[in-house]
């Protein structure tokens, strides 16, 4: 049996309304294999989920992109800050040595002319050598060798100054002579030599470490802009996804709705073309069956006499006949009724609606002896009138099919099957059925026994399978010859959606 | 005098109507029946026109009604009785072969005093007109002349 899936969200439930679109698209997920188990997750998602996702992906890539990109232009600024630290600690590095040189030179001069001009030099070296020091220092680290490597160049200008300050005081007390080979050589020359050498050595460091800094901020540069390359193309693959899944979720509501759309048109114009056949059928078909009945009654009325008992046997069979036709009609037109007519939905206490039913058959059961056997039974959600008419066909055929049994027993009960669905049964002891044809019972116009054993159309259980779908409910029945039977009908309990 | 009021019975399909006249004979109603074969004619026969300009004064006992006839259908014939003050006391008996719940609703609706569906089998259609005939051409007691334009002034 076919019944709705009714707990499916809407979208599940439209998607396998419909056949997948095209199966060129299984072929290609199929083909990569291993990712194919993650597409299938995917897919089985909801579309909100799915787009939920693909945003997700797209925020969390920016947050990457953002997070390297601020590590790599710190790393740039810093690296700025040190290039220009160095720059001006080369150039500083630069005037101290020329400073020294100068020193030197005046000084010699001095020692030879002893013109005291000459000691500007060596003046501004000794008043400026502490500020060349401190600011020295303060373009290095500490702790690094750079600032190991000022601290000795002091240790060696402070040298310098000190034993160019001693031949300068001997020169003014004593003259050219006592100096002259001081002149000649300088004072301060292995002072002087090795200040002179840790000068470019640390030129020579500074420009190196200058060199490497210059080199990871191309690198890093260069990573930035490919990064944010790659981040942008795979944002905007993903970005076109998510547009994608979007607008063809769109599309495919569009589609299932103008679809829906159509087909409801095509079930409108169908449902009045058959309510017209129908009111046909109701009163152009039963005008000729009351005529040849009431033709051959009153020709079996006007020619009694004359007719002998097999005449007036085959007028009583064309009388019965054409009742017959009506009856099935009116049947039909029943059922052709009971699937169009809108539907009430309420709640039903189905314990009332036995009680009453079993009120209103009590004339007919007069002569029966039927023993009930009624238990609580749960309130369903439905239409009462169409209900009412299960209940009256099950209890009428489980009074009619015990009619050859001195003592019936008629049993109505329920099955617990969950929160959702209700299951209530009609059981008897009358005289069953063949399993095999269990599936006939519920056809228009079944019938499992002879018109002349048991009367009836035949349209009775056709109709209640007919009000239970409508109630999104399933019917089935159980039962063997000779050995009674129990129908069962399922009900939702909550309102299924529609 | 009660029983010199005729019934008027529109039935356009003569098979159904020499059933109907047969049930009526039965019952020796018969020869009350006035016989209609369409809307039109029912029409005539309240306005006293046409065919029927020479008849005697006065509305019928009660009027059964066909649903489905030539020229003037019984839904019709119904509305033009009961929008007017001088027929709407005329019972209006609907005897139709439809079941249909549409054409019971409108019946009712438009103000029809009864619904019978022509049973199939003839001995209960048989005994559905003669009750009707009983009923409503002996047994019911039929709105005065004049009731209608007393009630139509006070309305």
């Amino acid at each position: 049996m076919n019944e709705p899936n009714r707990h499916q969200p809407v979208d599940v439930g439209l998607d396998s309304a419909f056949p997948p679109a095209s199966p060129a698209e299984e072929k290609s997920s199929g083909r990569v294999s291993f990712l194919s188990p993650l597409l299938h997750t995917f897919q089985k998602r909801s579309i909100e989920q799915r787009v939920l996702a693909g945003f997700g992906l797209v925020f969390a890539g920016i947050l990457v992109i953002s997070a390297i990109s601020y590590r790599n232009m710190t790393v740039l600024i810093r690296n700025g800050d040190l290039d220009k630290r160095s720059h001006e600690f080369i150039q500083c590095l630069g005037a101290t040595g020329e400073a020294i040189d100068d020193a030197e030179n005046g000084h010699r001069r001095f020692l030879v002319t002893g013109d005291e001009s000459y000691l500007a030099a060596y003046n501004t070296l000794r008043d400026r050598a502490p500020e060349y020091i401190r600011y020295l220092r303060e373009l290095t680290d500490p702790g690094s060798t750079q600032r190991g490597h000022v601290s000795d160049l002091e240790h060696l200008i402070n040298q310098q100054l000190q034993e160019e300050h001693a031949a300068i005081e001997l020169r003014a007390k004593t003259g050219f002579d006592s100096v002259r080979g001081m002149a000649l050589t300088g004072v301060a020359k292995t002072a002087l030599d090795s200040a002179r050498r840790l000068q470019a050595q640390m030129d020579q460091e500074e420009t190196k470490a200058l060199t490497q800094r210059v080199v990871e901020s191309t690198t890093t540069t260069r990573s930035s802009i490919i990064l944010l390359t790659i981040g942008a193309l795979l944002l905007f693959v993903l970005l076109a996804a998510v547009y994608y899944l979007i607008r063809h979720d769109i599309t495919e509501r569009r589609r299932i709705a103008d679809e829906l759309h159509r087909r409801g048109e095509l079930l409108e114009a169908a449902n009045k073309e058959l309510e017209a056949f129908s009111y046909s059928v109701s009163h152009d078909l039963r005008a000729p069956l009351r005529h040849i009945d009431g033709y051959a009654s009153l020709l079996a009325k006007a020619a009694s006499i004359s007719l002998d008992d097999k005449a007036k046997r085959y007028l009583q069979t064309i009388s019965e006949s054409a009742t017959r036709m009506g009856q099935l009609i009116d049947d039909l037109l029943v059922f052709s009724r009971m699937g169009r007519q809108e539907m009430l939905r309420g709640t039903v206490n189905l314990n009332q609606l036995i009680a009453a039913l079993r009120h209103d058959l009590r004339h007919d059961l007069q002569d029966r002896a039927i023993s009930w056997t009624i238990a609580q039974l749960p309130e369903v959600t439905g239409d009462a009138a169409m209900l009412r008419q299960v209940f009256m066909n099950l209890m009428t055929n489980a009074i009619k099919f015990t009619g050859t049994r001195p003592q019936a027993t008629i049993e109505i009960g329920s099955l617990d099957n969950g929160p959702d669905e209700a299951v209530l049964f009609v059981r008897d002891n009358g005289v069953g059925f063949d399993m095999r044809y269990a599936n006939k019972l519920f056809g228009v116009f079944q019938r499992l026994h002879r018109a002349d054993e048991f009367e009836g159309t035949g349209i009775g259980l056709a109709n209640v399978r007919r009000i239970i779908h409508r109630h999104g409910g399933k019917t089935w029945a159980e039962g063997a010859l000779g050995e009674g039977a129990t129908f069962y009908v399922s009900l939702p309990r909550v309102r299924p959606l529609a | 005098m009660i029983a010199s009021k005729p019934i008027l019975l529109a039935e356009d399909n003569p098979r159904d109507a020499e059933l109907a006249l047969a049930a009526m004979e039965e019952h020796h109603l018969a020869d009350k029946v006035i016989l209609c074969h369409d809307g039109a004619e029912v029409l005539d026969y309240l306005y006293c026109r046409g065919h029927f300009k020479t008849r005697l004064q006065g509305n019928p006992a009660v009027v059964l009604l066909d649903l489905k006839m030539p020229k003037v259908d019984g839904l019709e014939v119904l509305r033009t009785i009961k929008n007017d003050a001088a027929l709407r006391p005329i019972p209006v008996v609907m005897l139709t072969s439809s079941r249909e719940e549409r054409d019971l609703a409108e019946s009712y609706a438009l103000g029809a005093n009864a619904y019978v569906v022509k049973p199939v089998e003839f001995h209960q259609f048989l005994k559905a007109v003669k009750e009707l005939g009983v009923f409503w051409g002996m047994i019911n007691e039929p709105p005065p002349e004049g009731a209608s334009r007393s009630a139509g002034r006070s309305s």
